[in-house]
């Protein structure tokens, strides 16, 4: 297997190395690509290096006034290590500490979980689920900012051009509330070194009277893409989260269901998937 | 002497002693055949058939030309016989192939990379044809011949190997049963997964004509006549040298056509050639537990007591056969033997398919088998409505017992380890049925097991050879036929070296690896190594201390029945006085009678060949255990978490406890993943996860908590009355899981691995009946 890669220091080399390479794939945390080129026969393009990368924006967690900004090099572990985040965001925490192992946690990127745009990629549900704004950088240094909901268009897809890379995952800080409702769903068999069957995300904050005033809802590896629930966290608004009618916590399952198309493959049927996002979807509310 | 009274008094057995080989494997040291590298080597490569079953022809003229390249071969290369236990196996395939496994080429390169890509420039024409992948379909009249190279085929169209087994008045028993069941039980292939993926180093020297081997096989002196048979050449001339095996599972049991393959390769080119599979090829390429159908009918009177079993069962041999159909032999015994049972009819056909063949796993047999009693006892439980627990002791099997099959019981722990696990699991742990929301629900389930565990005398020889050798500065040698996989055997074996003869474990070397030095052994299966290959070290250094202690006599001026190891000293118990044994060793070579303190033993167990009815007392002792299993099922989900595992095993006598808790955790987890999650998934012939993403073996976060208690009832054929015991904890586990599941979600899964969705589904259909 030949190969040739290319390891930027700087954001100015990194742009460089984008301009000057046709054919080319980023590796950070190496933990998809790797896989995927021992499947290749001829490799076809470099591996732009991203684990050399010097630049912060790229690697660190950065919390500001209204947002937190993640940079895509970020791995697992760091979000799992993040305090702020454990206490604002369960979802994430949670959804970042069930990805895989440990150790692959140890490596494994922000950025690439977003890239590979698996519909089962648990990091990514989450932001979803946060409505995360993605920040885009192109090989000319111009950002552009999309809501992440717009990012995945189908499996292993993005709305993403050949001459750009993801620098940074924006996350608005909530808004004014008394209690997060917020965590991270995930179905599989196996505890860790699990790959989602079904995933669901929620990150619901209410007010003093637990009155639902926002509610972010997000299910992976139901859809040919991570799916924002949009309806069913509408359907919650304005409800007491300590008083919901067990009707209701159906009514908001079936909901969540509406945003399901899933299929039948080895880990799982179709039924079994709907089935389950159902009853774990009217869970959240017991 | 009495049991607490021996006990007491010794130093090494049933001291928790870690591995002897522990420090050379987790420091990098210890060598796999991955670590093999041979001046001169080459690099082999295997090209497998892309479909299950299709007629080809192949053009390597490509292949041959790419640089590096040293050697092409296909069938019409080389001259040999055809292997495995049925001799149906053609090591290369030509026109034909009948399994996605087939070896239809071979390249050896100066590199890996370019060996793989030789593979590619090989030119196959494919005509697929419609392959028969259900047993029952390959069992209909019209079906076609699927392997063509069985000589005997008077076991009926495709059947690779078909046992019957009778005792007692099935029809009498039949008429005196309260209740009878009658069910269907399916059972998956599951896959070894050891670490190190399959490997081979052949080295074929033109001077000598030998052929040295460097392989994991399980079996070297089995794999050497098979080898020399294959090859067409004298045993003599072929050297087994063992790798350290990085896990066998009875995986390593069969000789397979990449490991004549690689020596066909060495010989065409007079050079080494390594071939080591990768982590896909492991999943396609190597055998697998028999998938296999079981209907069994079984009854029981009044009392509760059983009365009759009938199990017909049609095992997926796939294309060609390997030890594993003889399987049967094993789960023969589960129906005949575990408890107590007047008659018995077992019939097993492994039928031919064009499914990738099964081989040996861990257990041979038993799990399935195990796995389709033990929930038939539930089931006739329920409808007697009788206690699950109290129905299993009453029929426990017991010490005396001879049972119908001929199989006896000079000591047996069944009933006991029953008790203790009952007993245990009821003392309810924190996490059980602390979740009561209506979400969750909770279940026990309990499961026994019966194996052998005195080897099992299937060959023509179940023995093993022992040659010890004390050198002049009082360090012993153990050269003995018997193999490590990992099982911790090397470390017993110098445990009771060292409790008989004083010596320190550190100054004890164990050699095993080179069947040019060691004396034969038949290889490691059937749970037999500690049982076998300790007694017949145990020969061996009785030999050796009669010697010695006939010159400490001498020198201490005394009788010889007064003396006594101990701190590496002969010590005579009137008169206090005392010798090094060194010192003792030292006399003996350089003074009268000027020999070595060298002696050979050969151990042959005292069990019996079964008759052509599969009748007599194949083991020289039988292991017997039973699981307790606590499980939390989560029913939005269906997924089963194993809260507890409760073991109580009759061990004979606790040797390494360290070991023996080794050996129980690593079989329980096996049987856990056997149970809830694994299963290799074959759809017309082909694999769909080789991998361990979609291959569900289960990882440490996994792990629940297991309980051990070992059982001691000091077998008076073992050594120190110890019995094999290392495949039993892995045999009853699904089982247990499969009733504790049944427990909590009041319905029944017959098929493993008890998934999510089976268990979702079941509880939808009873839902669905209950409205």
């Amino acid at each position: 297997m030949k190969f040739n890669v290319i390891s930027p220091k700087t954001k100015t080399d990194l742009l460089k190395a984008m301009k000057n390479e046709t054919y080319f794939r980023f590796g950070a945390g190496y933990t998809d690509l790797i896989p995927e080129m021992k499947k290749m026969e001829d490799i076809g393009y470099s591996i732009i290096n991203l684990a050399q990368l010097n630049d912060q924006t790229f690697r660190n967690i950065k919390r500001g006034q209204d947002v937190i900004r993640i940079g895509t090099l970020a791995t697992a572990a760091q979000i799992v290590n993040d305090e702020f985040i454990a206490e604002n965001f369960p979802v994430l925490h949670q959804a970042a500490n069930c990805l895989a192992s440990s150790q692959i946690r140890q490596v494994a990127t922000v950025g690439g979980n977003l890239c590979t745009a698996s519909p089962s990629g648990d990091i990514s549900c989450a932001l979803v689920s946060i409505q995360a704004q993605c920040e885009i950088l192109s090989e000319s240094g111009n950002l552009r900012l999309i809501p992440i909901a717009d990012f995945f268009i189908g499996p292993r897809k993005t709305s993403m051009k050949n001459n750009e890379i993801l620098r940074s995952v924006i996350v608005p800080i909530n808004v004014k509330h008394h209690e997060v409702h917020s965590g991270f769903l995930k179905v599989g068999t196996r505890r860790s070194m699990e790959c989602s069957v079904v995933s669901l995300a929620y990150h619901i904050l209410t007010d003093k009277k637990a009155i639902i005033h926002k509610a972010g809802i997000a299910i992976g590896a139901v859809a040919p893409t991570i799916r924002y629930a949009e309806e069913a966290g509408n359907f919650l608004l304005g409800k007491n989260i300590s008083s919901i009618h067990p009707d209701d916590s159906e009514l908001f399952a079936n909901e969540v269901l509406k945003y399901a198309s899933p299929i039948s493959d080895l880990r799982a049927s179709a039924w079994y998937r709907s089935e389950v996002l159902f009853n774990i979807s009217k869970s959240i509310l017991e | 002497m009495s049991n607490e009274k021996m006990t007491e008094k010794l130093k090494v057995i049933g001291k928790p002693q870690p591995k002897i080989d522990a420090g050379i494997r987790i420091t990098g040291k210890a060598v796999y055949g991955q670590d093999i590298k041979l001046p001169y080597m080459l690099y082999g490569a295997i090209l497998r058939s892309e479909h299950p079953y299709s007629g080809f022809s192949i053009d390597v003229s490509e292949a041959k030309k790419l640089e590096g390249v040293v050697c092409v071969i296909t069938a019409d290369d080389v001259d040999c016989n055809n292997i495995s236990y049925r001799k149906d196996h053609p090591i290369l395939k030509k026109g034909e192939v009948n399994c996605l496994r087939d070896e239809i080429a071979a390249v050896a390169a100066e590199s890996k990379e370019i060996a793989v890509q030789a593979l590619k420039l090989i030119k196959v024409n494919y005509k697929p044809g419609h392959g028969i992948y259900d047993p029952f379909e390959a069992l209909k009249p019209e079906a076609r011949i699927i392997n063509k190279y069985l000589k005997d085929t008077g076991q009926g169209k495709n059947i690779s190997h078909k046992f019957l087994y009778e005792h007692g008045n099935l029809d009498e028993e039949k008429r005196k049963s309260k209740e009878i069941v009658s069910n269907r039980f399916v059972l998956p292939r599951v896959t070894h997964c050891c670490l190190a993926t399959s490997n081979i180093t052949a080295d074929f020297s033109p001077v000598t004509k030998r052929l040295t081997l460097y392989s994991s096989t399980q079996v070297p002196f089995l794999y050497q006549r098979d080898m020399a048979h294959a090859l067409k050449i004298n045993p003599s001339d072929i050297r087994v040298v063992q790798v350290v095996i990085g896990g066998g599972f009875g995986s390593k049991l069969d000789m397979y056509p990449f490991e004549p393959i690689a020596a066909i390769l060495s010989m065409k080119t007079c050079r080494p050639v390594q071939i080591i599979f990768d982590r896909e090829e492991e999943f396609i390429a190597s055998p697998t537990r028999q998938a296999m159908v079981m209907d069994i009918e079984a009854g029981i009177d009044k009392n509760g007591r059983f009365t009759f079993r009938e199990a017909n069962i049609v095992i997926d041999n796939g294309a060609y056969t390997s030890w594993g159909a003889t399987t049967p032999f094993v789960m023969m015994q589960t129906f005949s033997s575990l408890y107590h049972v007047p008659a018995c009819r077992f019939e097993s056909k492994a039928v031919y398919t064009n499914n990738v063949y099964a081989g040996s796993f861990r257990g041979y047999g038993n799990p399935q088998a195990t796995f389709a009693l033990e929930s038939t006892i539930d089931l006739l439980a329920e409808k007697l409505g009788m206690s699950k627990t109290e129905m299993r002791l009453i029929n426990a099997n017991f010490k005396g017992e001879t049972s119908g099959q001929g199989l006896t019981y000079y000591t047996c722990g069944h009933k006991e380890a029953l008790e203790m696990v009952i007993d245990k699991s009821k003392n309810q742990n924190s996490e059980f049925g602390i979740r009561n929301e209506k979400r969750f629900l909770f279940g026990t389930g309990y499961a026994s097991m019966l194996h052998v565990g005195g080897g099992a005398k299937i060959y023509r020889s179940d023995g093993c050879g022992t040659r010890v050798n004390l050198d002049d500065y009082g360090h012993l040698t153990i050269i003995t036929g018997s193999t490590e996989i990992g099982q911790g055997s090397e470390t017993v074996l110098a445990m009771l070296a060292s409790e008989e003869l004083s010596i320190p474990i550190s100054k004890i070397k164990v050699i095993n690896t080179d069947t040019d030095v060691k004396p034969w052994d038949v290889g490691v299966h059937a749970s037999r190594t500690t049982f076998v290959a300790g007694n017949s070290l145990l020969g061996a250094i009785s030999k050796l201390k009669i010697k010695l202690i006939k010159k400490a006599a001498e020198i201490l001026q005394c009788t010889i029945d007064e003396l006594i190891f101990v701190n590496e000293e002969i010590k005579s118990e009137h008169k206090n006085n005392s010798v090094r044994i060194e010192k003792v060793v030292r006399e003996i070579h350089f003074s009268q009678p000027n020999e070595l303190c060298t002696e050979n033993f050969f151990y042959e167990p005292s069990s019996e060949f079964q008759d052509k009815d599969y009748k007599g007392n194949v083991s020289g002792a039988y292991a017997f255990a039973a699981q307790a299993v606590k499980v939390e099922v989560d029913t939005y989900t269906g997924n089963v978490k194993v809260l507890d595992v409760y073991v109580a095993q009759d061990v004979g006598k606790v040797l390494n406890p360290m070991g023996l808790t080794g050996q129980i955790e690593g079989g329980v987890l096996m049987g856990v993943g056997y149970g809830i999650s694994e299963e290799l998934m074959v759809e017309n012939g082909r694999i769909l996860n080789p991998n361990f993403h979609n291959y569900k073996m289960l990882t440490a976060s996994d792990v629940p908590n297991i309980h051990f208690y070992p059982i001691e009832t000091n077998d008076s054929q073992g050594p120190y009355g110890a019995k094999g015991m290392a495949e039993a904890p892995l045999i009853p586990t699904a089982a247990a899981i499969a009733n504790a599941v049944a427990d909590a979600i009041q319905a029944r899964i017959y098929s493993l691995p008890v998934t999510p969705e089976k268990i979702l589904k079941a509880l939808k259909e009873k839902n669905i009946k209950h409205k």
